[in-house]
């Protein structure tokens, strides 16, 4: 079964690009074969991964592991689970830096406090020693963050990392996050299905389902103008505030497909109200709609004479 | 809204299976099936009934009979596992063992759960004084080695006081007067949760007394883990017996216990090996079948217990 | 650290209740017997029967009897032989513990050790051939039961291996040289070291898929130090919660270890005494059973919160 099919995109630093689509489109994939943490029996059986020069997927075991959380660090959906439970949160920060070679061991050792002050948990001094239990979730994401970026990583995965926080504290972990961005001049991949989220934080979006891009643009041009229906649908099923006009929310019917038994011809068009024809049989190509915008359909949005009406039907 | 799509329509599959219909028994049973170790276990533990059975008819040679050819003398084609340090044939023996070892292990399993059922019920349904009387025992008893107990059990009843005569008897009686614990925390356990169930409320509610309630509604619940946890106690009993018998104080010569048989192998071991090997084979295959078969029950029983 | 030591203390205290508790059992049974030991002697003439009644004070009523013993019990002292005059049991007993422990040790060593071994290489080559020897010897060796293997490790290094030596290499049964540990040890421990295994292949099994291991290598840890450091101490925590039951059963089985190795430790004794109806001291090691295995429970309570900080006493 093939999870992640043909996915092809790039990350400059200090762009923070969103990853969208619903559970099972295949966003966490992408995101762990970018460090090689495809859970077995799983493999990338073929691509490339470049950083700069170097392929990820070509790596000896040793360059790979000097690669994770040095080059690339990653941040999880669930703090509550990502922390290993019998340590010190302070001693879990540490060895993530003594794994690496950019600082020595006594210097691991005196950049924890600093670090987890950087990440704004309270009285840190006095917490290193504390274990995660003691800790509430949004301090636990936080020491995830502080791991994350304790080796100046140039690229930040962060796979949902307030999904499984409260409301309250989402927005707290959000900002941390962007300012951290911003002070090491990192490059962050955030894969969410909020897409609220996006809209606020990022600088490009891709749009993922069924395994593959579906769209892909600047946050402006796919909020403004979707043109795969997926994405359309999307957002037009969200509550908006700002909008005045009382537009009908659209519901996308039915569930994406099994991995399993992939439809033939483009993945959405079980689903998809604007299909023609040809979409049973050919799957069509990612190609450009915009000057940086790409999107995968036959039909484009642009194309659709009125949308409300004919995804109403 | 809901009006005909304009082609062909979404291609969505919800298929539902039925579930078949299955009583707990039966499920574990469809289950157990398919666990092949536990099938071996099952097939082997057949065989073990099926020798006894027969040894109770027909031997070889009477189980005691001395000299029936050459003393030591290695299988031969008449005496396919050879003759002992007395001259007697070790396959009629073997035979007789398996008689005394399912004696053992049903007989222990039998009254560890008359004792520990009961005593488990009372104590997780009551709760309170009865509970706290029930778990006082139970707890004292695990922090000790039982087996040790009842083998001064075996001994004071039967060699000291002369109240039951060395035996079979005795053995399964020290042994279930220690070991009924387990039975009795897991039944407790059981009892402790099923009593707060709808349907035993309902029943209460509809006037059940607690006789009935016990025995209609939490015992045949509970029956799953008690089956499972007998089965674990009838090696534990035959352990046991093999244990006491090979220290030469469990069942008296000439009884044809596989423990005393190796006992008695074990002298004449460096130019005699067949006669200590044979013993020990068919116990460690009995204990082995019967270890599957509980592992297998337990699996077959609660598929989410599965390791 | 004090509530640390209270809670031991209390355990201590608890640990001697129960330990005279138990042994009352023992005394009581023993005591019903008639006339006690010396009935069967029947070459003693009554005059001498009577004193040597007088001299262990069996001709007191039994509650008196019960209450000197008690009283003997709290001062650590177990009485004499009924056999061998004038040898006390106390002493005797502590020499011969020493024995057992040495023995008991190495059983212990070999069970967890061993166990430990076959278990994670089992979990991290889980469906390789190592996985299915590893197992099936696991699944084999916890049925097969100590004095078996005894017996076959005593056919095996004692007999066979003088044969093909031509009698230069092989184990002598006794005690004293350090060459007659390991065969009692490995006959001691391996029924208990596949128990060992098999729980701890299925705890390893659950701790290498959880998501803190997942942080581990997105860390870039070694992949040692992630076996061990962070999927190993986690798995240990359900092998630790057997560690009581299986030094009663270590206990249980060096009762007829010793006897086929001819070892002088407690279990020796503890049979040899009953055939030769020596009462106080099957009483006396019965009590040094009891309080060893109080104090060894003790001592896997002491350890489970170093190996797991969320339990707190």
């Amino acid at each position: 079964m093939t999870a992640v099919d043909g996915i092809s995109f790039d990350v400059d630093r200090g762009e923070i690009v969103g990853i969208v689509g619903e559970s099972g489109s295949g966003k966490t994939m992408t995101a762990l074969s970018i460090l090689r943490l495809i859970p077995e029996p799983g493999k990338i059986t073929s691509g490339r991964i470049l950083y700069g020069e170097k392929d990820v997927v070509q790596m000896s075991d040793e360059d790979i592991r000097e690669f994770r959380g040095n080059e690339v660090a990653m941040i999880f959906q669930d703090p509550m689970t990502s922390l290993n439970p019998v340590l010190r949160v302070g001693f879990q920060v540490e060895e993530a830096m003594a794994a690496h070679s950019r600082f020595t061991r006594q210097q691991a050792r005196d950049r924890v406090v600093p670090m987890l002050q950087r990440v704004r948990i309270p009285a840190a001094k006095d917490r290193v020693r504390d274990y995660p239990h003691q800790f509430s979730g949004g301090m636990r994401q936080r020491a995830m963050i502080a791991m994350g970026v304790s080796n100046e990583p140039s690229l930040l995965i962060a796979d949902e990392p307030t999904t499984a926080l409260d409301v309250t504290v989402q927005a707290s972990i959000i900002e941390l996050l962007r300012d951290l961005s911003r002070e090491l001049r990192a490059a962050v991949i955030l894969i969410t299905h909020n897409m609220a989220l996006v809209a606020s934080l990022c600088n490009r979006v891709i749009v993922m389902y069924a395994g593959r891009i579906v769209e892909e643009g600047p946050t402006r041009a796919i909020f403004k103008n979707p043109q795969h229906p997926y994405t359309w649908s999307l957002l037009r099923s969200m509550p908006r505030v700002d909008e005045t006009t009382r537009e009908r929310l659209i519901s996308i019917k039915g569930l994406p497909p099994d991995l399993g038994k992939m439809p033939p011809g483009c993945k959405f068009h079980p689903r998809c109200k604007f299909r023609v024809d040809r979409c049973f049989n050919e799957e069509p190509p990612l190609g450009e709609v915009d000057p940086g915008q790409l999107a995968r359909c036959w039909v484009l949005m642009k194309n659709v004479a009125n949308p409300e009406a004919e995804a109403q039907k | 809204m809901a009006q005909a799509a304009p082609v062909a329509p979404p291609d969505l599959e919800l298929t539902y299976e039925m579930p078949e219909q299955a009583t707990l028994l039966s499920d574990a049973w469809r289950r157990l099936r398919r666990n092949r170790i536990a099938l071996v276990g099952t097939v082997i533990i057949a065989i073990l009934f099926i020798t006894a059975l027969i040894s109770i008819v027909w031997t070889p040679y009477p189980v005691w009979l001395q000299a029936v050819g050459p003393t030591y003398q290695p299988p031969s084609g008449a005496h396919p596992l050879g003759l002992d340090q007395a001259g007697r044939d070790i396959l009629s023996r073997i035979m007789g063992g398996a008689l005394i070892t399912i004696e053992v292990g049903i007989g222990s399993a039998i009254i560890v759960s008359l004792i520990g059922i009961p005593l488990g019920l009372l104590a997780g349904f009551y709760r309170g004084k009865v509970d706290t009387v029930i778990s006082f025992f139970i707890n004292i008893w695990y922090g000790i080695p039982d087996l040790l107990v009842a083998l001064i059990l075996v001994f004071v009843l039967s060699d000291a006081l002369h109240l039951i005569p060395r035996g079979v008897f005795v053995i399964i009686i020290a042994f279930s007067l220690t070991r009924w614990m387990d039975v009795a925390r897991l039944v407790r356990g059981q009892s402790l949760a099923l009593r707060e169930r709808e349907f035993v409320e309902a029943a209460r509610m509809a006037g059940a007394r607690d006789f009935y309630l016990l025995v209609r509604h939490i015992f045949p619940n509970a029956l799953g883990p008690i089956i499972v946890q007998a089965t674990f106690a009838i090696p534990a009993a035959v352990l046991f017996e093999a244990f006491l018998s090979f220290l030469g104080l469990g069942l008296p010569s000439p009884t044809p216990s596989w423990g005393a048989m190796a006992a008695d192998g074990y002298h004449g071991m460096d130019f005699a090996p067949h006669i200590v090997l044979a013993p020990t084979i068919a116990l460690s295959l009995t204990l082995m079948a019967f270890n599957w078969l509980g592992d297998g029950l337990r699996d077959a029983f609660d598929p989410r217990m599965r390791r | 650290m004090r509530g640390t030591l209270l809670y031991i203390g209390q355990r201590l205290v608890l640990i001697a209740i129960t330990t005279v508790l138990v042994s009352s059992i023992v005394f009581l049974l023993l005591h019903q017997i008639p006339g006690n030991a010396f009935l069967n002697e029947t070459r003693q003439s009554e005059e001498t029967l009577r004193a040597e009644l007088h001299h262990y004070g069996l001709d007191l009523p039994l509650p008196q009897q019960y209450a000197n013993w008690v009283t003997g019990v709290l001062h650590g002292n177990l009485g004499e032989s009924l056999v061998n005059h004038g040898v006390l049991i106390t002493p005797l007993l502590v020499r011969e513990t020493s024995v057992s422990a040495t023995v008991g040790f190495f059983a212990l060593l070999v069970t967890i050790g061993l166990g430990l071994v076959l278990g994670v290489i089992a979990a991290l080559r889980q469906n390789t051939w190592v996985d299915y020897i590893a197992s099936s010897t696991a699944v084999i060796g916890y049925s097969v039961p100590s004095f078996v293997i005894a017996i076959f490790g005593l056919l095996l290094f004692g007999h066979y291996l003088y044969v093909w030596t031509d009698g230069t290499v092989f184990y002598q049964p006794g005690w004293g040289k350090v060459e007659q540990i390991p065969v009692p040890a490995l006959a001691l421990g391996l029924p208990y070291a596949s128990y060992v295994a098999r729980l701890t292949r299925a705890s390893m099994l659950e701790t290498i898929r959880t998501d803190y291991v997942r942080t581990a290598w997105a860390k870039g840890l070694k992949a040692r130090v992630v076996v061990l450091r962070h999927a190993l101490r986690n798995a240990l925590i359900p092998v630790v919660t057997i560690l009581g039951p299986l030094i009663t059963g270590i206990i249980t089985g060096s009762v007829v270890i010793e006897n086929i190795f001819g070892i002088p430790g407690l279990g020796k004794e503890f049979v040899t005494s009953i055939l030769a109806r020596d009462y106080n001291i099957v009483i006396g090691v019965f009590t040094f059973y009891a309080a060893l295995v109080g104090l060894a429970n003790l001592a896997v309570d002491v350890i489970y919160p170093v190996l797991d900080p969320r339990i707190r006493y």
